[in-house]
């Protein structure tokens, strides 16, 4: 057990724990951000993802010895009110079903616009395709995504 | 009472619930004074604050709005004024369904939320009418208040709160005509969005209660497997790790690692030493059991009754041409992407669960069976559901939660790894169903007879004692869906079923039964038409003529609306005008029709392309074309029919779960692959508007998708593939 200073959501939180412990796990368990979701605990889902410095990550995939001097964004440092283009996108488009998928989605594509604020579906397709919606929300978040974008691209 | 197809959709409990009406409207004893409440779905403060109960659980389907659109629309409240509670079972729900199963949300719920909003309206004009001491004629209700049209006053609902509650409530207040409806038909967005795009919305497994603990289990992978030791020694030396015991009350039966949080619980397990007894299956295979299922089909027996219409034997004797073809379906796992778990907090002689699950009746009833305790000492909280497809309709993973509970006297989460999750749940039945078709002399279809070989197909668990001393009784149950309630017009029509079951726990997937049945049903119509050189839609339409109404057993199948919307998607798709082939790739069309539950009537046509070396499968665009009545949410049905194809084409051409050695092979989402982003279609979603009463559509998109996938994989190829998941292999094997 050690203690580990990790950056979420822009504050600085103590956490004491293993230095294996994924930060999936620190950010559900410690910082009670239950909004990072876990699904297959191995980095094939997409559920856990998370920005790291603004690149989006697996958080179920990195040990919380990797998270020195690193900063985190979770789904619900995103945006202070909840309308970051996506978020906004979403609702619009009516994407969520179950909704359990959507946090790890929505950061995905949230980094994905901001690299590229013109994706095709192609891009898209490609963007996200290392994540599983069981509910079969694709064809949605293909539009809400366009939209997304669309807004980014105005302001 | 006997377990119909009908009361299992409609009304009826499972898995050990007794009879719940759907349709009970309970009085409530106001507990709470300036709080309207004049049935369990409503309440309304002097606030002005309108609570819409919900009494299903939302796991994606969109209940939450769904079943608020029908209370809002009779109680003629703003839509923007609303907020909604998850119903509890007991208490004010006491005798009222609260089970989410067989699409049935919309359909079972319809005339009790219209009647609770209507008798809430009714009381509101009346308390109005005898304010201002005018004739309640003479008022309406619109946007949350009560007018008095010839002079324009106005009240709001929170205004008239203490006068409404001394009104009489009405045995039947008017409902509206279908016609007059402006929340119903609405293309409506999710009322509980916000909170998943924000990542505040709660699934079980976010739920935090003061002081609780973290528990994951080692479950025995080996089908009725058990412990035959442990050792806790290293396991317990893991920092955070609390307590390690046995435990049996659930499904799978394993050793509880119970810690401070939920990583030294997995670290914990990972150190346990436990030696497993397979058990009395360690040596089934699922391979093996679909051999088996196949040999059945040359063994001369007689099958439990499905259908016997005519004379298929003495027809298909006599037919100038005669096919037949046997189609395989594998097990399957459900996948929710959250897995499963829950949180008890068991009490001296109280409990409290959190749990994401479909059936909150049978939570509540086991907790206190197995704590001895009265069913109202139990409260159960349903939480959003990350996703449930059927396998939330069992509470097996409840009752390890309350055991571990118990022993430890702290409340605790128990959350299943994926691991766990894909080994150790229930599943699919793999089935085999095999087909005899026979042509006149015209290439018209005289004989069908069909056989379903499976391991408990029937969700009923399947022979009864009853069943066994009667064939033919097996008709009045209605199963197998889809062979028994086979929509076409063959003069002479034979389905049975042939049990065999296998040591695998299994149960409803969505779409229940359909989806092999289904699957054999619609790709064999293919061969027919094929063989007969005919056009497959054509063929079907044919058999569907005059689109008279089907009565067979207790349901009534309209043919002339399963005429309709294959006419539609024949329209739509430009069936008429077939896909070119290109330089590297080969193109088709193929359609697939089917009826779920008498109410959802459903036509798809896909178009796929097959590379010419590669073999490998792209499905391009679907057109969906559905009529079932009444929609309450257009919107929500556009997305359960973009959800019911994604569901189908990962059984398409992904899914299934091996059995080896007694234990299921698939561990996770790399090697039970599921449907990406990358592969997903353009779904094209038409709706054909009919004023019959709605039926539902969670399932209703899943049949059609594997049959219309295989016909499309034919029409481009020549090659038929009869087993699921279709792959590039398989294609390939057939040269």
């Amino acid at each position: 057990m050690s203690a580990f200073t990790l950056s979420v959501n822009g504050k600085r939180h103590v956490v004491d724990a293993d230095s294996d412990m994924p930060l999936l796990w620190a950010l559900r368990d410690f910082l009670r951000l239950t909004g990072t979701k876990y699904g297959c605990g191995m980095g094939v889902c997409g559920a856990c993802t998370v920005h790291e410095d603004g690149e989006p990550v697996r958080s179920c995939q990195i040990p919380l010895s990797a998270t020195a001097g690193k900063e985190y964004v979770t789904i619900e440092g995103l945006s202070a009110e909840g309308d970051h283009p996506c978020q906004t996108a979403w609702l619009v488009e009516d994407v969520s079903q179950c909704g359990y998928c959507q946090a790890g989605m929505i950061m995905q594509a949230a980094a994905l616009i901001l690299r590229n604020p013109s994706p095709t579906d192609t891009d898209i397709d490609a963007g996200l395709s290392d994540h599983i919606c069981r509910c079969g929300t694709y064809q949605r978040m293909r539009r809400a995504i366009r939209r997304a974008a669309s807004t980014v691209r105005k302001t | 009472m006997r377990a119909t197809r009908r009361s299992f959709l409609k009304t009826t409990a499972f898995a050990g619930t007794g009879l719940l009406l759907c349709l009970e409207l309970p009085r409530l004893m106001a507990d709470e004074p300036g709080v309207f409440e004049p049935n369990a779905y409503i309440s309304i403060t002097q606030d002005n604050v309108v609570r819409l109960w919900i009494t299903r659980s939302e796991m994606g389907q969109g209940v939450h709005t769904t079943l608020a659109m029908m209370l809002a629309e009779e109680l003629e409240v703003d839509w923007s004024q609303i907020q909604y509670e998850q119903a509890m079972p007991g208490g004010r729900f006491k005798g009222i369904r609260l089970r989410t199963s067989g699409s049935g949300s919309t359909v079972g719920t319809y005339n009790a939320l219209r009647k609770a909003g209507a008798t809430a309206r009714e009381m509101l004009i009346a308390a109005a009418a005898e304010k201002w001491n005018v004739d309640a004629g003479s008022c309406r209700a619109q946007q949350g208040t009560v007018v008095h049209l010839a002079t324009g006053r106005k009240l709001t609902f929170g205004e008239l709160v203490a006068g409404a509650e001394r009104q009489k409530v009405p045995d039947n207040p008017p409902l509206k005509a279908p016609k007059d409806f402006r929340v119903i038909g609405t293309p409506l967005e999710r009322i509980d969005g916000r909170g998943i795009v924000t990542g505040q919305a709660v699934y079980g497994i976010d739920v935090r209660v003061p002081g609780m603990l973290y528990a994951v289990m080692a479950r025995c992978p080996f089908i009725g497997g058990k412990v035959a030791s442990f050792d806790a020694t290293k396991a317990l030396a893991v920092p955070g790790v609390r307590h390690i015991l046995p435990v049996n009350s659930g499904l799978a039966i394993g050793v509880a690692v119970v810690a401070d949080y939920t990583w030294a619980a997995l670290k914990g397990r990972d150190t346990l030493k436990v030696q497993w007894d397979p058990g009395p299956n360690a040596g089934f295979d699922s391979d093996h059991f679909l051999s088996q299922m196949v040999d059945q089909l040359a063994k001369r027996q007689p099958g439990y009754f499905v259908r016997d219409d005519g004379d298929a034997r003495t027809a298909l004797d006599g037919a100038a041409k005669k096919i037949e073809a046997t189609y395989e379906f594998p097990f399957q796992a459900h996948a929710p992407l959250e897995t499963m778990n829950c949180v008890a907090d068991v009490r001296k002689s109280s409990c409290e669960i959190w749990a994401p699950t479909q059936c909150p009746e049978v939570a509540q009833s086991e907790t206190a069976k197995m704590l001895g305790m009265p069913e109202d000492s139990v409260k159960v909280h349903v939480t959003l559901v990350g996703g449930g497809f059927g396998r939330r309709l069992f509470a097996d993973y409840v009752p390890e939660a309350v055991e571990v509970s118990r022993a430890i006297g702290k409340p605790v989460q128990m959350l299943w790894t994926r691991s766990d999750d894909m080994r150790c749940g229930f599943y699919h039945p793999s089935d085999v169903e095999h087909i005899v078709g026979g042509l006149d002399r015209d290439g018209r279809p005289i004989a069908w007879v069909q056989r379903s070989i499976g391991s408990n197909l029937s969700i009923f668990g399947f022979p009864t004692e009853k069943q066994q001393k009667n064939l033919r009784f097996y008709f009045n149950d209605g199963s197998p869906w889809g062979s028994f309630d086979n929509p076409y017009n063959f003069p002479n029509l034979k389905a049975d079923f042939i049990p065999l079951n296998s040591p695998v726990p299994t149960g409803p997937w969505r779409a229940v039964e359909y989806p092999p049945t289904v699957f054999a049903r619609e790709s064999f119509l293919d061969e027919m038409a094929h063989a007969a050189g005919k056009d497959p839609l054509e063929f079907r339409l044919h058999l569907l003529e005059p689109g008279d109404v089907l009565k067979v057993g207790d349901a009534k199948i309209d043919r002339s609306r399963l005429i309709r919307v294959l006419q539609v998607a024949a329209e739509k798709s430009a069936w008429k005008h077939p896909l070119a082939h290109t330089e590297d790739r080969l193109w088709g069309r193929g359609v697939a029709c089917n009826v779920y539950d008498e109410d959802c009537f459903i036509a798809q046509v896909a178009e796929v392309s097959v590379g010419r070396q590669s073999h490998d499968i792209r499905v391009h665009r679907i057109v969906c074309v559905s009529d079932c009545g009444i929609v309450v949410n257009p919107l929500g049905l556009e997305g359960q029919t973009e959800s019911g194809i994604t569901w189908g084409l990962s059984a398409t051409l992904h899914g299934k779960i091996d059995f080896k050695s007694g234990a299921a092979v698939q561990e996770n989402f790399q090697d039970f692959e599921v449907l990406r982003i990358d592969e997903a279609p353009a779904v094209e979603t038409h709706i054909v508007v009919t004023d019959h009463p709605p039926g539902g559509f969670g399932e209703t998109g899943v049949p059609p998708v594997a049959p219309s996938v295989a016909n499309a994989i034919f029409a481009a190829t020549g090659k038929r593939i009869r087993s699921l998941p279709i792959t590039p292999g398989k294609l390939k094997a057939v040269g």
